[in-house]
Formats: structure tokens, sequence, C-alpha cells
């Protein structure tokens, strides 16, 4: 408000204004224009502000593209600009885009309706409401109006709701004012569907439902505000689900009951035993282990094996693992070494003793130091502007992506810039000495005031988190203490979320919310209550990392069969079986070497170092196997870098690759140990089956084995007696079980 | 001995020796670097073990660089003694000694160097214990042949490249015990990792940044200890000392003994009691301020994540107070800082005014940047911890803050401060190095070279003052009790200044000898002359890429300066005339210069600047290939003011430098009496086989048994054969005369600059 009225009171605009509206006095029709008391006075801000964005002619790859717009015609983001855009309609381009004596002749008109060309197209044809609004505003003389009042909030209605399958849904948006009226704006809102797959909405807000079942959001945005409407879509079949084992079956068969999804069966020990150590310690039970699990009638057997695999040195090498590429603990140059290796090493020993999640968290954003004397500040070597450090802990430990906010309001959330700057303010008396090293800096508190420049407005910014006051921050205090203070405040509302939503992805293949780092109110989780059950619980044990993996690992819901059941194969967000997937390039590798009995010789790493133990990047580049796989680069701070999909590479490299061929024949390895051994063929096979897949080969699988290994007789008959199976043959057999789907997936 | 001989490659014509003598240790994969710049010193890299038990004795082996023909191994502590091993035969066994620790010793670090015909080498830490002494058993790099320690006892050991050492010890379930691993600290390039693991090898405890594990028992057993460098590096420079002793229940932990870094010069202050008069009381926070006066000594400790102390005492407006604090200078990893405080607490509320905010002590001069051009010495004079000072504006109430900037988010009791407030007490603290300047890129092998000469040899020693309590006037510098034929000429730090120079000069034909000189410098503070001892720094490794390593310098024990007296300096710059070369103000000075030449240069000239206050900014042409030159001092263009000064010149030249000459014909010699000896034997051998056809059953015996020694003898010739081959192949080869650049000093020459008469 306070901005339009000093704009409104411009004299260089008023001038403008006079002038046209003399123009106009003189021009015919301006008087009909002008005599149409009776209809509400034009509001820029508020009635063509919002046709814009509807058009879609603020969209960032249109005239709100990044740079000056399209051929020299900028307007802000969706918008969120309304003053600078009349200036840029109305005052740039000598006026000539807008011409009140004709308004039809106006180039914008002209462009919208594609009676000149215009490489976006017809947006609004000359017979659509936008078109007959924007015709009269600029027949009117463009005033920039009154802004009656700021709009408070968008309403969607309704805000959740149950779709049949194939059924739609007609949603009403509402925008909600300063002073308390209202406005329905239905036709200028618009409208996203968060999963085209499970729902489409049209630009009018009808939602229509599609035969996947689950939740799904829609998002609603007017004017810089945000609304969502839930819907959920049943199944409808009969809802069986397995005895609960803690608070995470609870929910996630409390919401296969609402949908009406069954839950496949709870998966046999073989499984359970290969996908749970896969998923908490980054490898395959040996054969002894599956052979003992198995063997092991006791009904506790599943918790005590989550405890002894979290008690293990693999758990915190695999989590460092996931950890690390996420802090970007990458080798640029090679004097980069000592300090990727300590800050692996800090991050691996911190989850081998299990500190507190927000422990570790507060220990790296407030490193102060050496990187010897402590390696969390090597990641102050890494990120080095405040900016980018904000935007990485808001969207590594928040879960929230900050970036859009720098330059603009956020489209998708309620993040301004001066929320951007007052987070990147918790950074800004981050102090650096150089040290002996080239490139690594020693890490202080500044003395000083922390406040960061909005560079839009130029306002110093204080220290803000995220809305929330953090209060005053005297000069001694390190600005980072009080962010980590509010990090950890059971109160926080990303913190918790954040980190269980991760997790759960990690073991699930999806997250409640997804993508995993972009937690919103348009976002909902496709199963709340289970978020927040999990929020508390992590919460509650003090942020307890493997007391989290324990919770989520020891539920039935963790522990169903992959195998569908009942119609659930459509189920993608809600559990109701292990959705399978494959291993990741550094489990894969070490797989292959156990399966094998090779070694992958790793530079500067003692002979054995596994490859989910590998403290950064840079082995990525002598190995072509975890480069295909896709073993990330740590350039960012999402999980999305590294690449699960599969390629043709990934099948051919399996198949055919030299360094796959030289682990299946290397001396003293699994072929020749099976090749030498004075066993039972069968024994031998069998044994091969436990270190593959935790259990041993059905009949049929024994029987092609044998089929396969056995020399034929010249009679014809295979004789088990006296078999003499060379080497290749092992080779070749362990060959085609690495290239099973049992082998290559976790199931 | 063997010799290798590298010669690096490099952009630049001149050509780069390098010799690396390597005794006895060649087991432990010593892979020393090629040394590129600088006439060849004597370094003492590496003993094994590292440390002994007051009371016993101890072989030792020892490696280094241009060491050979080593005549005595010696230690800081003289009590210490020891001897050369000598082979069944008599035969020196090159680099291995025997050495005597008398139970009198204290425990603690002293340093070992070798006397060789290049002068007293750098120095080696070694370590007195009072506990059992191990050494590390082959092969223990799985844990299936961890090797077994005893509680209370130190393993000495080398680190294997990509490799984890492995070690197994048994305790009862509650007992405390300590692992410490020194290494940093006793001078080793290992980056220790200590892990305590159980006995299947799962961690239970690690210990990565050079600190101690206080490890519980939580069971009745055998544990495991795995010990490996951080990145994974090995060889013979990566050696360790691990320390396995139970503890008491409430005992205190004492760590191993470690070297001092170059900042713990400056502490502590002169006079100061061992103990502070008070310490910090917790709480102490903002809201309950400790009541102190003025002025004050006081022990405290960051122990808390974000901790800050404060103190609050009155002052009377216009008091000047010194604060000083030390934590970094006492070994600790912080980085105090000291905010001073009034407090009004007239109005309504009371209105806190910044007087002063202290933090770091600079450094006094550039310290490198670390780039790979040389831009100043990689030695960091400065310190985080505090000195400085406030002035009082109003009388009353003063609040003083500390608190560590490092510490905002750990928890350790024994990150110490001793904070003193005083009044000032103007003093000052030295150290010194080796002057080191742009050679090549990269190189650093002149900060770790010993104050060993040749003859006609100047070296500069480079010296920092710091300043305290605004103590500004000049510092003279001294060094006495010097080797005979040796003398010192301190260029005097200036006013106001923090460099010095000092210059150390062995004669032309100065004997071999050493000393433990007294390096000091003295001012007149107020009416009162001082004297302070001047601390010497060196780097613990030469650095012959500065790129690819980071040197770590630390103090040494002793200033020691000796002569090699076998070698001269290839080139001796002097004046003309020993007198003082007067000037008036404003004048030309022409200083007649003689180029006493022992050999060839590369290049005609050397670029020559001026160390001497007044005179730093005269640069000139020195020609090489002359026995004389002229260089004239512009006085006016120098604008240097009357007085008398010190003044030197120095440049990098480019040596054809031929090492150890007669040491190819010693070599020589020795082939040739193993030559001979296993020739020798060789007959007696075959005379006994003949003998032996024709002998009774008796004889035969008696024949066949000094066959067998014969033989074994035989194999032992053959061997030094083998290495006196090598030898002579390595000193002849080092011998050919090779391009090395290095700094030439010239001799001190007095100055007068009279003032011009005014008319």
């Amino acid at each position: 408000m306070v901005r339009t009225d000093r704009r409104r009171n411009s004299p260089a605009l008023s001038g403008i204004l006079v002038l046209w509206i003399s123009i106009l006095m003189m021009c015919t029709g301006s008087v009909a224009h002008s005599a149409d008391a009776e209809v509400e006075k034009i509001s820029f801000v508020n009635d063509i502000v919002p046709v814009l964005t509807k058009a879609g002619c603020n969209a960032g790859v249109c005239h709100a593209k990044a740079g000056g717009g399209q051929n020299g015609f900028e307007l802000s983001l969706l918008g969120f600009e309304p003053l600078e855009d009349y200036d840029h309609m109305v005052l740039e381009g000598r006026g000539r885009r807008l011409f009140p004596a004709a308004p039809d002749q106006s180039l914008l008109l002209r462009k919208i309706s594609g009676r000149t060309p215009h490489r976006g197209g017809i947006v609004l044809p000359p017979e659509s409401d936008g078109y007959r609004l924007l015709r009269r505003w600029i027949g009117e003389g463009t005033p920039l109006g009154e802004t009656v009042a700021e709009l408070k909030s968008l309403e969607v209605l309704p805000a959740h709701d149950r779709i049949e399958p194939g059924a739609s849904r007609q949603l009403k948006a509402i925008a909600h004012y300063e002073d308390g009226t209202s406005r329905i704006v239905t036709d200028l809102a618009l409208f996203e569907s968060n999963d085209v797959g499970m729902a489409t909405v049209t630009e009018n807000g009808l939602v229509t439902a599609s035969d996947l079942p689950g939740r799904v959001g829609v998002m609603v945005r007017y004017q810089g505000r945000v609304s969502v409407f839930n819907a959920s879509i049943p199944l409808g079949a009969e809802a069986e689900t397995p005895k609960s084992n803690n608070f995470i079956d609870d929910h996630v068969f409390a919401n296969l009951g609402q949908i009406g999804i069954p839950a496949s069966d709870v998966c046999d020990d073989s499984t359970f035993l290969r996908r749970v150590t896969l998923d908490i310690a980054g490898r395959l039970p040996t054969a002894d282990e599956s052979r003992e699990f198995l063997a092991d009638t006791s009904s506790q057997k599943r918790s005590v094996w989550i405890d002894r695999l979290l008690k293990s040195p693999s758990y915190a090498d695999y989590f460092a693992n996931k950890w690390t590429a996420l802090l970007k603990n990458r080798r640029d140059d090679a004097s980069d070494i000592t300090s990727n290796f300590a800050f692996h090493a800090w991050v691996r020993d911190s989850l081998l003793t299990n500190v507190p999640y927000d422990q570790m968290v507060r220990e790296l954003l407030a490193a102060t130091g050496t990187v010897i004397a402590n390696p969390a500040v090597a990641w102050y070597k890494r990120v080095k502007e405040p900016k980018q450090q904000m935007e990485d802990v808001a969207q590594l430990f928040l879960g929230v992506r900050m970036q859009c906010a720098q330059c603009h309001h956020h489209p998708f959330e309620r993040w301004s810039q001066d929320d951007y700057y007052g987070l990147s303010a918790f950074f800004t008396r981050v102090g650096r000495k150089p040290t002996g090293v080239q490139g690594e800096d020693l890490i202080f508190h500044k003395r000083g005031l922390a406040e960061a420049k909005n560079t839009k407005t130029g306002a110093m910014i204080s220290p803000a988190a995220l809305g929330d006051v953090v209060g005053v921050i005297a000069p001694d205090e390190d600005p980072r203490l009080r962010l980590a203070n509010w990090l950890s405040d059971p109160a926080n509302p990303f913190f918790s979320k954040a980190l269980v939503n991760r997790y759960w992805k990690h073991f699930f293949k999806r997250g409640l919310i997804e993508p995993e780092d972009d937690i919103r109110d348009t976002n909902p989780a496709t199963n709340p209550e289970l978020l927040s059950a999990l929020e508390d619980h992590f919460l509650s044990s003090g942020f307890d990392l493997k007391e989290l993996i324990r919770a989520i690992t020891n539920s039935r819901a963790y522990q169903l069969r992959a195998v569908p059941t009942g119609g659930n194969m459509v189920d993608r967000q809600n559990y109701s079986r292990f959705y399978p997937r494959r291993l990741q390039a550094e489990v894969l590798l070490d797989a292959i070497d156990e399966l094998t009995g090779a070694t992958t010789n790793f530079a500067n790493l003692p002979l054995g170092t596994r490859a989910i133990a590998l403290p950064d990047n840079s082995y990525n580049k002598s190995s072509p196997f975890l480069r295909v796989f896709g073993r990330p680069e740590s350039l960012s701070v999402c999980e999305c870098e590294r690449v699960q999909s599969a390629s043709l590479a990934q099948s051919l490299h399996l198949m055919n690759a030299s360094d796959l061929r030289s682990k299946l024949a290397v001396s003293g390895g699994m072929a020749q140990k099976l090749a030498s051994s004075k066993s039972p063929l069968a024994e031998r096979i069998t044994g091969l089956y436990f270190s593959a897949f935790s259990r041993p080969p059905t009949e049929a699988e024994l029987k092609v084995s044998l089929d396969f290994l056995l020399p034929t007789s010249v009679e014809g008959e295979k004789t088990e007696a006296t078999p003499k199976v060379g080497k290749a043959e092992f080779e070749d057999l362990i060959w085609a079980l690495i290239n099973t789907k049992e082998f290559l997936f976790n199931h | 001995m063997s010799v290798k001989n590298r010669i690096a490659s490099d952009c630049r014509p001149c050509m780069n020796l390098a010799l690396v003598f390597v005794f006895g240790v060649l087991t432990h994969g010593h892979a020393t670097r090629a040394q590129s710049v600088c006439l060849p010193s004597p370094r003492l890299l590496t003993t094994f073990p590292m440390g002994a038990q007051a009371g016993s004795e101890i072989e030792i082996a020892l490696s280094g660089e241009y060491i050979e023909g080593a005549s005595e191994l010696r230690f800081s502590n003289s009590q210490i003694r020891a001897e050369k091993v000598l082979s069944a035969e008599g035969n020196e066994i090159l680099g291995r000694y025997r050495v005597s620790i008398p139970k009198e010793v204290k425990p603690g670090l002293v340093e070992a160097s070798v006397m060789t015909r290049l002068g007293l080498s750098s120095s080696r830490i070694f370590t007195v214990s009072s506990v059992q002494e191990m050494l590390q058993s082959k092969g223990n790099q799985t844990l299936t042949t961890a090797m077994p320690i005893e509680l209370n006892s130190v393993c000495n050991a080398t680190m294997t490249a990509r490799s984890v050492d492995f070690y197994q010890f048994k305790a009862e379930g509650g007992q405390r015990i300590l692992v410490d691993c020194a290494a940093k600290g006793i001078d080793s390039k290992l980056n220790p990792v200590v892990i305590v693991a159980d006995a299947d090898g799962q961690d239970l405890a690690v210990e990565r940044r050079g600190g101690a594990i206080d490890f519980e028992v939580p069971e009745d057993g055998a544990y495991v200890i795995k010990v490996h460098d951080l990145t994974f590096k090995g060889g013979a420079h990566y050696f360790y000392r691990l320390n396995v002793a139970a503890l008491g229940k409430d005992q205190q932990i004492t760590r191993h003994a470690m070297t001092k870094k170059v900042h713990a010069f400056s502490w502590p202050p002169a006079g100061l009691s061992g103990s502070a008069t008070t310490t910090e009381i917790e709480p102490n926070g903002g809201s309950t301020p400790q009541n102190i006066t003025l002025p004050c000594d006081l022990m405290g400790r960051f122990a808390q994540a974000a901790d800050t102390d404060v103190f609050e005492f009155n002052a009377e407006k216009g008091e000047t107070w010194w604060v000083e604090v030390a934590s970094e200078r006492l070994g600790r990893p912080t980085d105090p800082i000291v905010i001073v405080e009034h407090v009004d607490l007239s109005g309504a509320e009371a209105v806190v005014t910044d007087l002063a905010e202290l933090n770091d002590i600079p450094s006094p001069i550039k310290v490198s940047s670390n780039g790979y051009a040389y831009d100043g010495p990689p030695y960091n004079a400065g310190s985080s911890d505090v000195l400085g000072k406030f002035e009082v504006k109003e009388s009353g109430i003063h609040r003083l803050r500390i608190a560590d900037l490092f510490g905002g988010t750990r928890n350790d009791p024994a990150n110490v401060y001793r904070l003193i407030v005083r009044k000032a007490k103007p003093d000052f603290a030295l150290v010194a190095w080796g002057l080191h300047m742009q050679l090549r890129n990269g190189d650093r092998n002149a900060l770790s070279k010993p104050i060993a000469l040749r003859g006609g040899a100047t070296m500069a020693i480079e010296v920092v003052a710091i300043r305290r309590d605004g103590f500004d006037g000049e510092i003279q510098l001294s060094m006495d009790n010097l080797p005979d034929g040796v003398e010192s000429n301190g260029l005097t730090i200036p006013s106001g200044k923090s460099r010095g120079i000092l210059l150390v000069t062995a004669k032309e034909g100065a004997p071999r000898g050493v000393s433990i000189a007294s390096f000091t410098g003295s001012a007149l503070v107020g009416e009162e002359k001082v004297s302070r001892r001047c601390h010497l720094a060196s780097m613990a490794w030469p650095v012959p890429n500065h790129w690819s390593e980071v040197p770590s310098p630390r103090l040494l024990a002793d200033v020691l300066v000796s002569v090699g007296g076998d070698e001269p300096a290839p080139i001796s710059i002097t004046a003309r005339e020993d007198k003082v070369f007067e000037a008036m103000e404003g004048d030309k000075l022409t200083i007649p210069l003689i180029h006493m030449r022992r050999g060839e240069f590369s290049g005609a000239i050397m670029a020559a600047k001026t160390l001497g206050a007044g005179f730093e900014r005269h640069q000139f042409d020195l020609p090489l290939d002359q026995d004389a030159s002229d260089t004239v001092l512009d006085l006016a263009a120098l604008k240097t003011p009357p007085g008398d000064y010190l003044i030197a010149f120095y440049g990098g030249a480019v040596a054809k430098y031929q090492h150890n000459p007669g040491g190819v014909a010693r070599a020589t010699e020795a082939l040739k009496d193993a030559e001979a000896q296993l020739a020798l034997t060789k007959a007696k051998a075959a005379k006994t086989k003949a003998a032996l056809t024709d002998a009774s059953a008796e004889e035969k015996s008696e024949l066949q048994q000094t066959l067998a020694e014969l033989t074994e003898k035989e194999k032992r010739d053959a061997v030094r054969v083998k290495a006196g081959t090598a030898r002579v192949k390595t000193a002849t080869s080092a011998a050919k005369a090779k391009d090395i650049v290095d700094i030439v000093v010239s001799e001190p020459i007095r100055i007068r600059v009279n003032p011009r008469e005014t008319k």
C-alpha cells in the first residue's frame, strides 16, 4: 500500500497521466470510456497484473526471463514487482507498447492477440475477458489505479477432497484482502498439479484424478500467494495389512486402509537380511551371516541384526558416503586430499559414535579453527560465500530451496528476498585467515554486527530464520550458533522434517515429500500423519539417527515384500509394498568384488578399502564403473546428483566390461576357489547363491546350474560323482548371477 | 652407505644437485625428495628408534642427507653418549650408533645431530622416556598379525604407505587406558589416526586430530589399536611412538612431550612467575561477572562451547593497561579475543561502551603467502593470542570479556588461558631463522639449513622481534661462544622496527668445530640494559617443493654453530679494506670489494641486494667472473641519515659445485680393501677345500668348520664389495661439477655517514 501510494504521487507519473487524459479527451471514443462511471475503477496491481500472470506473460521463460525479458520488454517474475511492471509497460519503449487513443492498436494487444507476430503465440484472443480488461484499461489511460487493499491470503475450496479415479472436481480460488474483503479469482489464478500422473488440472481449476491411488496436491497461485488442494484418490480394494509392529506401521497401514490399498506380505528372512544389510551397511551379507541368520529361530532376530548393523563401521562408512557427497567433499586439487580425508573421517566418526544429528549440524555450521584441528571447517573450504552457505544449509538441512528468493519473491513459497538475505546474514561474520595450505582458510567468528544487504532494496537485513525471530545477536556472539539453536529447537518446522523425510527416502526409495529437499506448503506429504510421527520420534530420541533407522527398519512396512498383491502394483507412494531399487554404484562395485573375490585398488588408500568408504569424488575419474553407475561428483547438495536410472552403458558394462571380466578371472578369486574346492558341486553352488542372494538356490536353480557346470558323459548322462569343473565355468556362473535383477537390485 | 644422485628437471638452465645419503634404514623405504637448491647441508632426518628409556642402552640407525662419514652422534643433553657400532670384523657399520642414556636423564625431548665433514647436521628429536620401549614388529599391517603391546610401554614404529598398523593389548573391564601417539611433536611427517577397536577390529574410539584416546575398557579381553596416516602416506619419514598406558581412575592425562611451535618464543614475558596468582571462577558470564582488581594474573579455561568469561574491575580515567593472553602459546588450538568495555551505571539502564577489542599478535613481518614464489618466511612470529592495551576514558566500572573464537562448538577443559593485565612493562622477545630468498620457485631448502659453515662463508640469520608494552628502542644482536674461526656481527634492529639480521662468518681455513652459541638481543629499556635470548627456529624437514608440502617450523633447543673444515665456500665477498667507510650525508660512497673465488660460476653477474637499515634499497650487479669490483652507495638517493652502520650484500649465485671429490678416492680405496679382503677369503677357502681331500677324519671335522666360517665370511666380504662398488659409483657421480644456486652473503662492512656541515 505504501509503495503504491508513493508511486501514485510521483510528479512525473502524474504528468504523463494528465497528458494521456488530455489526449484521450481530444480523441474519439475516449469520452465513452471516461463516461463509464458505474464500472469499478481498474487497479493495475489487482486487476491487470493477474491477467498477465494468468496469460503467462511474466513467466520465467517469457518476459520475466532473467537479463532483460524478451526483445527488450521485461516484466517481473509472476508480477512480484507490479510497480516495476507498470514502468516497463507504460513508460518504456517510448510509450509505443500502449496506445490509449486507439487501444486495439497498442503493440501489447496486437502481440498477445496474434495480430502482430509474437514468439509467444496468441495468449489472449480479442474475445477473452483478459483482453477486454486490458483494452479497457488502456482506453482509460493506463491508470495505475488504487490498490484498495493488500492481498492477505489465498484460499482454495475445497481444501481437500476424495476423488474417485477418473472423476473430476472443480476448484474455486478466493483471494482475501487485508481490509477483510474477498474476491473469487479462479479465472485469474494459476493451477498446477504436483503429480500429473495422478491428477491433472485445467487452467480454470478443474481437477481430474487418474487411476493411480494415493494423495496428490494441486498448487494454486495468485499474486504471490499460494494455496494447495489435497486430493486423495482411492483404489477401493479391501486393504489387508500385516500386524503393526510400531508407530510407523500404524500410520502406513492406516493410510492404506483409507485409500483402500492392500499391503504385500512381510518378506522372508533372506530378503530381509539382504535388504536391511544393503540399506544400513551398504554391503551384502556374507554367506556365513546368511546361513547363521536363517538358522536362528529367535523371534527377535531381525531387531538384533539391525542393532548389529548399526554398531558396525560399515554403517558409518555407508552413511558418511551419503553425507559427504551432499556436503560437497570434492577434490578439485591434489592438495585437497588432507582436508577431504579429514572431513570424511569426521562425518564417519560422528556417525559411528552416533553424535546427535543436531550436534553434528551445529559443529558443521559453526565450525572454527583449522581443518586438522576441526575437520568440519573443510566445509567452508568448499562453500565460500554466505549466500551459498545459506542456500546449501537451507536445502540440505531444512529441505527449503531458497535460491529463487535471491532475485525475486519465491514463486511457490512465501519466501521473500528479505527472508533470503535474513538467512544468509547468519553467515556474514565468518572470518577467514590464510593457512599454510593453498586455498585453505582458518575459520573464526569475526566480531561484529551480522547483517546482509538486500541487493534489490539496498536495505541491511539482520539475521532472521525463515520468518522466525531469533532476537538481537550481539557483536560478540557467533550468529551461526544462534542459527544452530534455531535448527535444533523442537518447534523448528523444517529441521527434523527434512531429515526424517531424507532418511525415509533412503529406505523406501520415495520420500514422504518429493523431492526430499523441496519441503513447502504447496508440496504436501503423501502421509502427513506419518511424517509428523517420525518427526516426533526423532525429536524425542534426541536427534538420534540410529534410533530413527532402528524404528524404520523394524517396521513391518519396511519389511513388506516387493512382490505386488491385490492390485497394489499401481501404488507408487503409499508403501503398500517394497519398491525395488538398483544398488548404488559403490555398493554394487563392492558387491561384485565380494562375489568375485576381487579387490578394487583405490589410489592413496589401503588395498581392500571398499568403495562405500571412499572419502571423496576423485576416485570416479579412475573408475569407469563408478561413473557409469552414477556416483555423484559432490557438486551439489541434491541427492538427485546420484544417477540411479538405468542405461545401456550399465547393461553393457555388466555384460562385457574388461574390469568386470578381470574381476571374474582374478587369481585367487571366487571362481578359482570354487573350481579347486573338493566340496560337492551342489554345495559350492549353494554357497555362491548365499553370497549373492543370501539364500540357497531353489531346486530349479540348482538344476540349471548343475546342467551348466557338469560335463556331459559320452552316454549323455551327467554325473556329479566326479565333477571336474573348470575356473572358466564358474566365472560364467558368477557372471550370470551378477547379471540377474535379484543381484543388481535391493528388493 | 648408498648414495643416490638425482637431477631434478627444471626449466631453468641450472641443474640441481640432489644427494641423498641413506644409512642403515633402507629397509624403511626411505624416499627423500631431491634437494634442488643451496649447497649441500648435512641434515639428520631419522633415527630409529626415536626414543629410549632412561637407564638403557640401545642401538639406533640414522638416515639423512649429506651425513656420510659422520664422525660423531651428539645429543642436546650431553649426559647421553653415543658410539659407533662396529661389525664383528671391527668395521664401522655406517649410520649405526650405540646410545647410552643414564638413569639420571630427565624424561622429555632432546635433539640429536651428527658431526660431518660439512659441519653439524640439523637436529632430530629423540625422546627419553621412563617406560619400557619396544620396536615395531615386522608385518603388523593386518588384524591377524597385530603386534602385542604391553601396557605402560612405548612402541617405536614407522608407517607403511597405504597401510594400517595393528597392535593388540589386553585389559580388564573398567580399566582406563591411555592411547597416545607422538608424531608431529617429534618431527614426524605423520598425521596420526589412532583407533581403539574390539578384538574383531570393529572401531570403538577414534582420534584423528592429534589428541590422545582415554579409553574405558568395556569388558575383560583383548583390544586392538590401529594406527595410520590421515591420508595413508608412509615411509621412513612417517615415524611415530605409540604409548599405551594404564591410568588410575582420577589420574590426570600426561601426554607425550612435543616440540614448541615458533610462536611460543614470545611466552612467557621475562620475570613472569610459573603460576598465576588467581583463577577464573565459573559462572562468570555476562550476568555474573567475576570481580577482579588490576593488575591481575589469572588462569582460566575455555571449558564449555562458546564460553565467554567476563571480569569486572574499577579503573581510573587516564590509566593505560596492557593485556596479554597466552593460550595458543601454551599449546592449545585456540584463538582468544578480549573485549574491554566501560559500564556507565549513572542512568536507568547500564550503558556499555567498547574501549578496546584485542585479538591476535600480528606477525611483525610479512609471512609467506604460500604461493609458489617466495614472498616471505613461512614462519609466523605472531600468534592468535592477545597482546595489546586499553586506555581508560572514564573512571568507573569496566568489564573485560574473553572468549575463544575457535571455541563455538567444542567442550574441552584442556583449553586453558592465562590472562595478564598490567601496567606497561616494556620489553621484547626475539626469534630467528636462516635467511631465505627467491632462488627457485617452490624451493624452501634454506629454511631447514643448520648453521654449518664452510670456510669463507657468511650466513645471514633473519631476526624478528615482538615488542611488548610500547617498547620501541633499538635492539643490538649478538652471538657469542662461537667455534674457533667463526665470528658474528649483528645488524641492529632499528628503533620501532621488528626485523634485523645477524651475520655469522667462518674465516677461510677455520677448523672443524662446534659450539652451543649464545644468541641474544640487548637494548636499553628506560635506563636499564636488558638482554633477551634469541630463539632459533627451523623447518623440521627440507622442502624442495613448497607446492606439495607444507613446512612445519619449530623452535630448536640450542643454537648450534659449526664449521665443517673440509670444504670452502665457492666465493667470499669482502670489502677491500678492513675499515670504517666514511662519507658525508648525501654523498656517494664507493665500496671496493674483493671476490675471493674458489670455483666457477654459471652466469657472469649476481644481482646483489643490501642488508642493513638505511641501505636496503641499494641494489647492484656484482660480477662473478672478476676478482674485484666496486659498488657505489648513493646516500642521497638512499636518504641515509648520519650514523654508524653495518651492512652486507647478498644475492643468489649459481656455483659449479663438486661434492666431496676426496670421497671418490676414499671410496675407491675402501673398495680395493674390500676386494682384497674378498680375494683373500676366497683363497683361504680354496686352500681349506683342497686340504679337506687329504685330511684325516679328525682333521676333516675341524676343516669343515673352518670352511663353513670362511664361506660365511666370503658372503659378507662380497656384500662389502658390492656396497663399496655402489659407493664409488655414487661418489663419482656426486663429485661431477653441477650447477647449484646458493645464497651468497658478503662479510659485514662498516659505514659511517657524517652529518653535512651547515654554514
